[in-house]
């Protein structure tokens, strides 16, 4: 029993941070029509580029994941702004081809950057944990579930509050309504493509302090991203919340009582069964099917 | 105010619109009548740039705005009520108005809620649960948030009843002479000559008649095809 609820206490602490990581994918995806393959990439660089940090200035990294934000945010930006804008409204299958490349691009020069080594953030305090009961909980691992369903959250409340978030979103119900609403639709996409960018980021950062990454792993987390978006609800950004704590769960649960590597088969399992009896995901609502095109 | 001069437009290899000549004056409300496929809606989207104008001219308060993007011509003070109203279908009412005045940034909604007291019941009811009547009231108040000098409405009365028209019809005149004109495009053909002062009839992207708007009422040619009489 004690075992069980170690494990299930784990799970729920990595699904909070695959949550963060599947939080911004889904948004791209809801407002824009895009399958960003080159999300995991995003979530690396953002730990290579907090580790940098860390190694050069002694950065902590939950500071130092502020920077791997704001540098990503402004990747982001660029790379929708003056590549993935040009190809936005082409066929589904085009924007995968140029995520696709954008990924390989940034996973090779990750790999010239920083080697291929195997890496890890090490902090002072990486070895603290809580004990509740029979249960250790890591102060890493809980600093950065905490953090990843605040900054969740976050988003969740700059989409709906501000007047930027409203324009992502009027943005995404229909492109063409809101360019005559004076909203400028470029600048309003890739302001998302980054914001999803800079929580990747953040999200690979706190990653970075649990476990060893490198630039191969990008691909894991571009799954991983998918995986929680679509069992959650496509552009729901709750859904990517509670898709993200499930998915934890399944993985742990699996990585405890089966062998190592059924755990991605059963995170695939559990989303085919979810959306044979939701085809909505968990929380969504056929919202986005009432995009419409200009 | 508006001034269209010549203008040729179409989608494609096709071309829609011939040579128009079109004005909208101050506080004027101007109708465009003609049948399905006549190029009504083609026009209206070529003056606030949905499309390309291929020749002539647009001018609005004595500026060239053609070539301009869709964002830098409402910025100048034009709305566009698009066919089939294009609200935001899963936001509500007042978001809805507040995305209106994106370019103002002047949130206020009291003045369109006094010309459309519906809208002030269902100001948090999700848009795209109204019925077509509300929806197009919204979609009109929506356009009229940013306080514009011109708002072009298109299909006014699209797939709506009667009843429901007329109620929204009488509002024009009073959003005209505050000082927003109208150039509207309407199935309607007697509704709109009714309240319009100026009028325009296309046929297969040709303008054919034009004038003030009681006279083609009274024109034969317009009262055969478009009103049934005679």
């Amino acid at each position: 029993m004690d075992t069980f609820l170690q494990v299930t206490a784990y799970g729920l602490l990595q699904g909070g941070l695959l949550a963060l990581v599947a939080v911004g994918f889904s948004l791209v995806w809801g407002i824009m029509n895009i399958v960003n393959l080159s999300h995991g990439a995003f979530v690396i660089l953002g730990a290579y580029i907090a580790w940098e940090m860390q190694s050069w200035f002694g950065l902590d990294p939950f500071l130092g994941m502020f920077v791997s934000a704001a540098v990503l945010f402004c990747i982001g930006y660029v790379i929708q702004r003056y590549l993935i804008n040009l190809i936005v409204n082409g066929p589904v299958f085009i924007t995968l081809l140029l995520t696709f490349g954008i990924n390989m691009i940034f996973i090779q020069s990750m790999n010239l950057i920083f080697t291929a080594d195997f890496r890890s953030i090490q902090t002072s305090y990486g070895s603290n944990s809580l004990k509740i009961g029979a249960i250790h909980i890591p102060v890493v691992r809980l600093l950065a579930f905490l953090l990843a369903i605040l900054i969740s959250f976050a988003l969740v409340a700059f989409v709906k509050r501000t007047r930027t978030g409203l324009s992502i979103m009027a943005t995404g119900m229909d492109r063409g309504a809101a360019r005559l609403m004076g909203i400028r639709a470029r600048h309003v996409y890739a302001i998302t493509f980054a914001i999803s960018a800079a929580l990747a980021g953040m999200a690979g950062t706190m990653i970075a302090t649990i476990e060893t990454f490198d630039p191969a792993k990008a691909g894991k987390f571009t799954l991983m991203a998918f995986v929680v978006a679509v069992l959650g609800g496509l552009g729901n950004l709750y859904g990517a919340l509670v898709g993200g704590l499930l998915i934890g769960l399944v993985e742990s649960w699996a990585g405890q009582y089966l062998s190592g590597t059924w755990v991605n088969g059963i995170a695939f399992l559990v989303l085919i069964i979810v959306l044979i009896f939701r085809p909505n995901g968990l929380v969504g609502k056929a919202f986005y099917a009432a995009r419409v095109e200009l | 105010m508006l001034e269209v001069k010549q203008l040729t437009a179409g989608y494609g290899r096709t071309q829609v619109l011939w040579e128009m000549d079109l004005t909208v004056g101050k506080n004027e409300i101007v109708a465009l009548v003609g049948p399905n496929g006549a190029g009504k809606s083609t026009l209206l989207r070529a003056i606030t740039g949905m499309i390309p104008v291929r020749s002539g001219s647009v001018t609005f308060d004595g500026q060239v705005i053609q070539g301009q993007s869709i964002e830098e011509i409402v910025t100048r003070g034009i709305a566009h009520v698009p066919e089939g109203r294009r609200l935001f279908p899963g936001l509500t009412v007042r978001e809805n108005l507040q995305l209106g005045a994106w370019r103002t940034r002047d949130t206020n909604i009291d003045h369109v809620v006094e010309l459309f007291p519906r809208l002030g019941e269902r100001l948090d009811q999700v848009a795209g649960s109204m019925s077509g009547g509300e929806q197009q009231q919204c979609a009109i108040a929506r356009g009229l948030m940013s306080k514009p000098t011109l708002i072009i409405i298109d299909e006014l009365s699209l797939g709506l009843a009667p009843v429901v028209v007329d109620e929204i019809i009488q509002r024009l005149p009073g959003i005209a002479e505050s000082g927003t004109s109208i150039l509207m495009v309407d199935q309607d053909v007697d509704a709109a000559l009714t309240i319009a002062s100026t009028a325009y009839v296309l046929e297969a992207g040709h303008l054919v008649l034009s004038g003030k708007a009681a006279d083609l009422l009274a024109d034969p040619r317009v009262q055969e095809s478009y009103l049934g009489v005679g």
